[in-house]
């Protein structure tokens, strides 16, 4: 390898093979519950229209970090951060962002789907009502189904109550009602955990659809996911420190391709084939 | 199972009888249930029958009179009830779920003060209700001078239903699960938008039945008027916040210590009037809560 055998880190992603346009900088970041640091030195960046996937062994901090992307942390009591997270050139955590501003341009999709007790068109409509968005709602809510590809399953029963579609249509619904808000991330803890193989590849699919127009990050904790459908990986691991501590660390961060045939980084290659986790 | 249990089958699912346990468990459960059945049911006949000669129109056309039991009524005290609760809901309500509101999802659990006030609520709907009584007498009507009037005891029921209103609105919120609140706030929702456009509208059928069970609770008091020194015998309707009224448990307490046997009729009487209007409130609870039931 002509490489030097480092993990590619920081300012320096840029500059491997199909080069990133950076939507977040993440530079040193360690992220705190109370005393307790989950997560350790953190530096990547995500890369704008494509899908960073983060994979790694329970419990090694990936939500922890995924969740400081759009400030969802803020509001675990004692949590908090050291170190920055550029979204474009702005300080996410800067002293005068409104983390609700964060959370309208920065979607999220949770593991369990969780839409609200009430019909699919309040459900996708409730996202632009509250941030004041004054468009025909008709139109936006028909573009978010669509989009998410659930419209066509759907459009004959708007009002019914969202709580009676399948799990794999609710995870959509969830995915739609981000949509509508037209966010420039969409930031997705372990979407298809709770689905079957049919309706994870449905929801696989729509990734590659939305890729177009979003930048995705994603929590797997299947690595054929991340390998399938992602442009990135970060692999996250957990580390005990000299005091006994466990910390998330990230060990590589690279090009899906590369971390799935040439990982620079033993604990990687460990991970990725089976021998670890 | 004829089918799965082929002759030589490993898999046993034929029923090898219930333990005798279990149906021991069964039976206390039932038998309770049914000796506070067969209470309720004794009660209710027992006083029907003992009212039933006075249950004509003339028991709500008329005013109370301690003196001809034949055509008295209780106008006056189903009036006041109606006042009463009325403006209990009025205050306890918006007051009770504002509170337990600021509790369940703004209120800091780790600062003493809170813990503090958490401690307190709970002890408070358990004081008896006369102490209430004590209160409404010191404060309200005697050092703010509102007198014996319905504001005076609407307010009095009011700080008696509060701790029960806050508790079970408390635990109506709570009961929310946590994936709807971020759901609504990763879409960038403020908190107060999503405290009142998923969290309350999914709590309400319980909001709602709790705070109807406090109140039922409430009609039925009669300790905190008595301590307020009620007038024993009014006889005209509230006509505002400032008359001064009677309730139907003082008016029934009343009834009942005279010493003619007509006044005691009368009395079983009122009872039925009060447990109809209780039973209106209850159903009025239930049709609420199944009517909004929400499933996660
Ligand atoms: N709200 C919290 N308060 C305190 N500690 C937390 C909290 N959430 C997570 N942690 C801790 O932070 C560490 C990382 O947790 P996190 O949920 O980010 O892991 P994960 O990689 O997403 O795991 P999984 O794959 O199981 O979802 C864990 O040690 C966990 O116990
Ligand atoms: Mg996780």
């Amino acid at each position: 390898m002509s490489q030097p055998n480092v993990t590619i880190r920081g300012p320096e992603v840029p500059n491997t093979p199909g080069s990133l346009d950076p939507v977040f900088t993440v530079e040193d970041l360690s992220v705190f519950y109370g005393d307790y640091e989950a997560v350790r030195n953190v530096d990547m960046m995500i890369g704008r229209r494509e899908i960073t996937a983060m994979i790694g062994p329970s419990g090694c901090g990936k939500s922890t970090v995924l969740r400081c992307f759009n400030r969802m942390n803020d509001l675990i009591p004692g949590a908090h951060i050291k170190g920055k997270i550029l979204y474009h050139d702005e300080n996410l955590y800067g002293d005068h962002v409104d983390p609700i501003e964060v959370r309208r341009r920065i979607g999220m999709v949770f593991q369990k789907p969780n839409p609200f007790p009430k019909s699919i068109y309040e459900n996708v409509a409730y996202g632009p009502k509250v941030n004041g968005i004054k468009r025909n709602m008709d139109t936006v809510v028909e573009e978010a189904l669509t989009k998410a590809a659930l419209w066509d399953e759907v459009k004959d029963k708007l009002k019914q109550n969202a709580l009676s579609l399948s799990g794999g249509q609710q995870q959509r619904l969830c995915i739609a009602r981000a949509i509508a808000v037209k966010p420039e991330v969409i930031l997705m803890d372990e979407p298809c955990s709770a689905l079957d193989p049919i309706a994870t590849t449905k929801i696989e699919d729509l990734m590659q659809e939305l890729r177009q127009e979003y930048t995705i990050l994603i929590v797997t904790h299947n690595m054929q996911q991340a390998a399938r459908v992602s442009d990135r990986t970060a692999f996250f691991t957990a580390e005990v420190d000299d005091a006994g501590v466990r910390h998330g660390r990230l060990v590589e961060f690279d090009q899906t391709t590369r971390i799935f045939t040439k990982p620079s980084d033993k604990r990687t290659e460990d991970y990725i084939t089976g021998r670890f986790g | 199972m004829a089918v799965l249990s082929t002759p030589k089958s490993a898999v046993q699912l034929a029923s090898k009888g219930r333990p005798l346990k279990e149906h021991l468990f069964r039976i206390a459960l039932l038998s309770s249930l049914a000796i506070a059945l067969i209470f309720l049911g004794m009660l209710l006949i027992y006083t029907l029958e003992e009212g039933w000669g006075r249950l004509n129109p003339m028991l709500w056309e008329n005013m109370p009179s301690i003196r001809r039991p034949e055509t008295a009524g209780i106008q006056s005290g189903i009036f006041g009830t109606l006042w009463i609760i009325s403006l209990t809901a009025l205050m306890a309500l918006p007051t009770g779920i504002l509170a337990a509101i600021y509790l369940e999802e703004y209120a800091d659990r780790g600062r003493w003060y809170n813990k503090i006030i958490e401690l307190n609520i709970s002890n408070l709907a358990a004081v008896p209700s006369i102490v209430y009584g004590i209160l409404g007498l010191g404060i309200i009507a005697r050092w703010l001078q509102f007198g014996f009037t319905v504001m005076t005891g609407a307010i009095t029921i009011s700080l008696l239903v509060l701790p029960i209103v806050i508790i079970s609105a408390r635990e109506a919120i709570r009961a929310v699960p946590p994936s709807i609140r971020e759901g609504s706030l990763a879409l960038g929702a403020t908190q107060w938008q999503t405290i009142w456009r998923q969290v309350l509208p999914a709590s309400i059928p319980g909001i709602a039945t709790g705070s109807i069970l406090a109140l039922s609770r409430a009609i039925g008091e009669a300790a905190p008027f008595l301590m307020l020194g009620a007038a024993t015998l009014v006889r005209f309707n509230p006509e505002g916040v400032w008359s001064s009224f009677t309730v139907l448990p003082l008016q029934i307490y009343n009834f009942i210590s005279q010493s003619r046997e007509e006044f005691h009729v009368l009395a079983a009487a009122a009872i039925v009037v009060l447990l109809a209007i209780l039973l209106v409130m209850n159903s009025v609870a239930i049709w609420l809560r199944n009517r909004y039931q929400k499933r996660w």
